[in-house]
């Protein structure tokens, strides 16, 4: 280690006091044992979970696709049968964006909120616990089913009247329905997790224009989440009702509307697809100020364009619907939106050009992959501006040109940079380095790999072949393209497999990481590989947006927040001035067991009304019991002076806030 | 290093109510999710309606048959001023929270709890007044969501009514607790503001055909 | 060494992006496609396809050299370059001149975006316009129903004599160079009407009507397929659209109105009674006999079609057994129940089928 290094990642660490810190290790401590596993309520550990759990959903995902490839890679395949094959991409497909793509984010986002905005735990601890054992519920759930041959088979956006009780009869909708209450449920329950922990626990001096882009394209996501979540929330009630209880929400005989399912799914489910890209984006500035060593260019643009893709998001879903009798003036207006889009997006990825081109660029896997996703993100933007378009989009709707679009979209928008954010913050988690070397033997065999199964797609598309089909005639002329998709997906299956070995290599073996390998700037690295339980000892105050670069000897640290109780500081919205140090609750057993008790609710209601009774009882019963248990540490209210051993005890100057 | 500066928060106070108070902005949050929610089933209430003539649809299922069988109003419109009273002896208990006047949070709590039973009561009586069973047509099906979701809500504040009456008889009436009774209160206006726009669609828009 | 490596492979990345890029440039045309168009309708999405295509493409190339040379630049001082990132120290208060350039450029990208999708959007309203009504000659409109069914496809030709008016399915005839509104929509689950080289598609959905026109101008068969997913057998919910001169359509449409041919041979006339008391009533017609249930397709001139199974079999005496006897084997999960019939029986019932002209 050079002496240049040393300085930049041992910035100006106060001195710490022996005894406190045992205290507050011990206060901080998380429960051992099988009882602990179902009691922590650390924001890391549940964020680990999110980040392994989701990853494994990928991982299934992604033998689903390998299987689909197989049965496609040449025409008239028998591998998988239809009824196989339509259970196997509605299960790839409710995977990737209810399974993987949406918790992993949500956990990557839950485990360095409080990180970068210095506070020692999310503001509602216990619920952030159940958030995650209510998603892990959900997965089994579907999984339970798709292995018990009753996954769903009616797609992943499961229109009405197929997935309606008259054309899907047995349980396998129901399974899928209850399902994403499951993971909105979780998905919400994290939203507000990270905009109340954004609002007021903000260290002192991260006023709203010094929060991380990261942080912000959190906050734009969950609430993108509060606001498009209940829309599925309804309709995934509203499918099992018709389909338990025959009302007719969707069921025309009866005044009922198929477009209705329509219109309720996409008002979620386009927003959905930013509320996977925008989190990537939040990587994607981390990645490129810390290897470009400058701080992002043009940060209130950027802010701003999150904000606006937020809003613009709500009012594109009617694009997915184009194909259905609707009034053509309608459609030009969410022509118009679709394409107004692209604007912010454009923006973004202006700056970061700007950025890398005025910065001194640093070659490392994340910045490899953040490049990979210029090339990929760029293709699928530039094929949404041509599906915004109506005359186009009546040819190449559901059509593999349509796969091709959104594959660009999320795998070049959500998962190159999730893996650049992988061996980004992988020394953060764990203290080690991923192998470099292998790194880019990822990168280029997934770059190819998925370039190869993606890119032909394009011209299958325009060639006439439709989504979900289960097979194709050799006269056709699909062949090639699909045999090349194959061999591609082999491909990135080989780079995935590279990268799990990287990944339990560097585990064992790799290289040890320190506080800061990177040199970057936001606060989660200057904290010990992995972070204590309590994150700070010292909760730090910042006087800029690159808190690590510019932080000084005079940069005050907070001090007197009890060490003998779960204390957290309160800060205001606008400029994080302390309010109120805040007790939050400890280990308990409670979110699992009203995890357990809504399961039931939900589980059991598909093959019995009374499920739902019994499950209202359960929960209130586990809810009871959450509210009534007395805090752990309370009564211990004597606040210990701060030990000022090697600290003044001067209040906060002015400037320095 | 030894004169490294530090912002010292002993002194700061351990509660705060309103904005102050991560709990409040929870809530906020919780209540933006149902007032979409609730903002999406009137568009799906209207988008229904577009499929009838004749809304709601003759009951034919009976006899003698009814050409124009809109919701009966008499205990829905007696319900609405029970549910808006009841933010009264809410307002009381939130005043009290804040002051920490333990007796009349107490006794308000009692009050309020007696307003939601009888609001959850005449709820299950409207349920009959609507004419159609969930299953006879969509719309019996919005009807009976549209009651039933804000029922939930009616049930859940009940239900923290009775947690915190629970605690502040039989624990203490302590600044956790006073500041859960705010929010609570917020939750409460909610529910009861958020029924005044339902009940006007649900019960009047169908009068104007 | 190793950066300049990773310079190399990301370069060589963007070739072989182009060259696939260049592929699929080449590799539009052929039969079924919707850049190889044979209707006004298809020829004017076609010719937005051509203009987003470009734009597109030039934009892309241009966002590629943008990254490559800031990512080359940047590189430029490689003498001092370290190789541990955070050892460099990190440029906290960039330069001021050199940000206002930058800020010019970005607000220039974007301009040129906005004006971008500007061109996109008047382009795409009006191609909207002209794809959605009759372009010439909107008096002279045929009307041809359609109505989807899990997984084939009801034609119904209208006529002001109802005796004139009959119904088939899979294979839709229309006279080239005359305008075609098409009805649609659904007996059970939503489908979706796509023939790429004529239109866009359409979906038809149950308890609603949409409308399609379109327009063939050269003589042909052309394929098209269920494109909303709709269950077991969406891969093979096939049909074709056989464009012919407006006289033989309209010897076509003669024929097709009349009733089925009577049964002559012996074994025509065994095959019509296997026909008759067998399950095959429960679902088909055939115009002329007592069988006259709408579940499945009208076969009162089976004969005359090229293709059946929705346009996934050819019309071969093969074929037709095989499919009578085991259809499950062959489109897994079809409507279709396997029968099992003696042989005398199903040759009687195949001679019996192949003569419905």
């Amino acid at each position: 280690m050079t002496e240049k290094q040393k300085k930049s990642e041992k910035a100006f660490a106060p001195e710490v006091d022996e005894r406190e810190l045992h205290k507050l290790e011990r206060t901080w401590e998380e429960p051992r044992g099988i009882m602990g596993f179902l009691m922590t309520t650390n924001h890391k550990t549940i964020a680990k979970r999110y980040i392994v759990t989701a990853f494994i959903f990928f991982l299934l995902g992604g033998m689903e696709a390998a299987l689909m490839r197989l049965q496609l890679s040449r025409p008239g395949n028998n591998l998988l049968n239809p009824d196989l094959y339509n259970e196997i991409f509605s299960t790839h497909g409710t995977t990737m964006m209810f399974l993987f793509a949406v918790p992993i984010m949500e956990g990557i986002g839950l485990y360095f909120v409080p990180l970068m905005v210095g506070t020692r735990n999310v503001a509602f601890p216990r619920m952030n616990a159940f958030g995650y054992f209510i998603y892990l519920i959900g997965g089994l759930f579907l999984y339970t089913g798709f292995f018990l041959n009753v996954g769903p088979d009616a797609g992943w956006f499961a229109y009405v009247p197929l997935s309606g009780p008259e054309y899907s009869p047995g349980k396998r909708v129901d399974i899928w329905g209850q399902m994403i209450t499951f993971t909105e449920i979780a998905a919400l329950v994290g939203a507000v997790e990270i905009i109340t922990t954004v609002f007021k626990q903000r260290v002192p001096g991260m006023s709203l224009n010094r929060i991380p882009l990261f942080v912000w394209t959190q906050v734009v996501t969950s609430f993108m989440i509060i606001f498009a979540m209940p829309a599925v929330m309804l309709a995934s009630q509203m499918l099992p009702a018709d389909r338990l209880i025959s009302t007719h929400f969707f069921n025309p005989a009866e005044g009922g509307d198929a477009l209705l399912w329509q219109h309720l799914f996409w008002f979620f489910g386009h927003p959905e697809v930013y509320i996977i890209f925008i989190p990537a984006l939040g990587f994607i500035s981390s990645i490129i100020a810390t290897f470009t060593r400058r701080a992002v260019f043009g940060y209130t643009a950027m802010v701003l364009s999150l904000i606006a893709t937020g809003f613009i998001g709500f009012g594109l879903w009617v694009h997915h619907m184009f194909a259905t009798p609707l009034p053509q003036l309608g459609q030009s207006f969410f022509t118009g939106a679709s394409m107004m889009i692209s604007i912010p997006s454009g923006v973004q990825v202006f700056c970061w050009i700007a950025t890398l081109w005025s910065g001194k660029i640093h070659m490392k896997t994340p910045l490899i992959f953040v490049l990979g996703f210029f090339a990929i993100f760029t293709i699928g933007g530039l094929s949404g501006v041509m599906l915004a378009s109506v005359p186009l989009d009546l040819q190449v709707h559901d059509t593999y040109f349509v796969v091709a679009h959104f594959h660009y979209v999320l795998i070049g928008g959500a998962v190159f940079p999730l893996f650049g954010a992988i061996y980004y913050w992988f020394p953060k988690w764990t203290g080690k380095m991923l192998g470099e070397r292998a790194g880019r033997w990822h990168f280029w065999l997934f770059f190819i790999g998925f370039n190869l199964t993606f890119f032909p797609m394009h011209w299958l598309g325009l060639k006439g072949m439709p989504r979900r089909v289960y097979t194709y005639l050799p006269e056709m002329g699909w062949s090639y393209g699909n045999l090349a998709a194959s061999i591609g997906a082999g491909v990135m299956a080989l780079a995935v497999l590279v990268f799990l070995v990287n990944v339990l290599k560097s585990l064992r073996v790799g290289e040890v990481a320190g506080d800061n390998p990177w040199g970057a700037e936001t606060l989660e690295w200057s904290v010990s590989s992995p972070p204590p339980v309590y994150n700070f000892f010292y909760l730090p105050t910042v006087n800029g947006r690159n808190p690590l670069w510019s932080q000084m000897e005079e940069t005050p640290v907070v001090v007197g927040l009890s060490t003998e109780c779960r204390e957290v500081l309160v800060t205001n919205i606008l400029d994080a001035e302390p309010e109120h140090r805040y007790e939050l609750p400890g280990p308990s057993i409670w979110p699992f067991l009203l995890a357990l008790a809504v399961g039931e609710t939900f589980t059991v209601g598909i093959f019995t009304p009374w499920g739902f009774p019994v499950g209202a009882a359960l929960s209130t019963l586990a809810l009871f019991g959450w509210f009534w248990s007395k805090p752990k540490s309370e009564g211990v209210r004597a606040l210990e002076k701060p030990k000022t051993r090697s600290l003044d005890e001067a209040r906060l100057s002015e400037e320095g806030a | 290093m030894t004169g490294r500066p530090a912002l010292e928060v002993s002194a700061l106070p351990q509660h705060g109510f309103d904005t102050r108070a991560p709990l409040w902005w929870g809530n906020l949050f919780l209540l933006m999710i149902e007032t979409t929610m609730f903002g999406i089933l009137v568009a799906t209430y209207f988008y229904l309606r577009q499929n009838f003539l004749l809304w709601p649809p003759p009951h034919t299922h009976i006899s003698p048959f009814l050409l124009d069988p809109v919701p009966n109003l008499l205990i829905p419109t007696i319900n609405l001023f029970v549910i808006l009273l009841s933010c009264v002896p809410m307002f009381l208990v939130d005043k009290a929270a804040r002051r920490g006047d333990k007796l009349v949070a107490q006794i308000g709590l009692l009050i309020c709890i007696i307003f939601a039973v009888a609001a959850i009561i005449l709820r299950w009586k409207e349920f009959w007044g609507i004419g159609f069973t969930w299953d006879e047509n969509a719309y019996g099906s919005v009807m009976w969501f549209v009651l039933g979701m804000h029922m939930l809500h009616l049930m859940t504040g009940l239900g923290e009514c009775v947690f915190l009456a629970l605690w502040v008889f039989l624990r203490k009436f302590d600044e956790k607790h006073r500041l859960d009774i705010t929010v609570l209160a917020v939750y409460w206006y909610w529910i009861a503001g958020v029924w005044i726009p339902l009940y006007a669609i649900i019960y009047f828009t169908p009068r104007w055909q | 060494m190793r950066m300049m490596k990773g310079k190399l492979l990301t370069q060589r990345g963007a070739l072989a992006l182009a060259a696939a890029w260049g592929l699929m440039l080449s590799g539009c045309g052929g039969v079924n496609s919707s850049l190889n168009s044979v209707g006004p309708q298809a020829a004017r999405i076609e010719k937005l396809w051509w203009l987003m295509f470009y734009v597109c493409s030039a934009v892309f190339v241009l966002v590629m050299i943008a990254l490559f040379v800031s990512v080359i630049r940047a590189r430029q001082d490689t003498a001092t370059r370290v190789e541990i990132p955070a050892t460099d120290e990190p440029e906290l208060k960039p330069e001021p001149e050199r940000e206002r350039r930058m800020t010019r450029v970005v607000v220039g990208a974007t301009a040129v975006t906005v004006l971008i999708i500007f061109v996109f959007l008047v382009a795409s309203f009006f191609t909207g316009r002209a794809i959605s009504s009759p372009l010439y000659a909107p008096q002279n409109v045929l009307t041809i129903e359609v109505t989807g069914h899990q997984w084939w496809w009801e034609v119904r030709y209208d006529d002001a004599t109802p005796s004139r008016m009959f119904t088939t399915a899979n294979e839709i005839h229309v006279p080239v160079g005359q305008p075609v509104l098409l009805q649609m929509t659904s007996r059970d689950v939503i489908h979706s009407f796509w023939a790429p080289n004529i239109h866009g598609k359409k979906d038809l959905i149950p308890g609603k009507s949409s409308t399609l026109y379109i327009e063939v101008d050269h003589p042909g068969m052309y394929r098209g397929q269920c494109a909303e997913f709709c269950g077991h057998q969406h891969a093979n919910m096939g049909f074709y659209i056989i464009a012919e001169s407006p006289e033989d359509f309209n010897r076509w449409r003669d024929s097709q109105a009349q009733p089925a041919v009577s049964p002559v041979t012996d074994s025509q006339k065994r095959g019509q009674q296997v026909f008759l008391t067998s399950t095959c009533v429960m679902c088909h017609t055939i115009r002329g006999t007592l069988a006259a249930a709408t579940e499945a397709p009208d076969l009162t001139h089976f004969a005359s079609r090229q293709t059946f199974a929705a346009g996934t079999l050819p019309n071969t005496r093969g074929h037709l057994a095989g499919w009578v006897v085991d259809s499950q084997s062959i489109k897994p999960g079809n409507h279709m129940p396997p029968n099992s019939l003696e042989s005398d029986d199903l040759m009687a019932l195949l001679d019996y089928l192949e003569n419905l002209k």
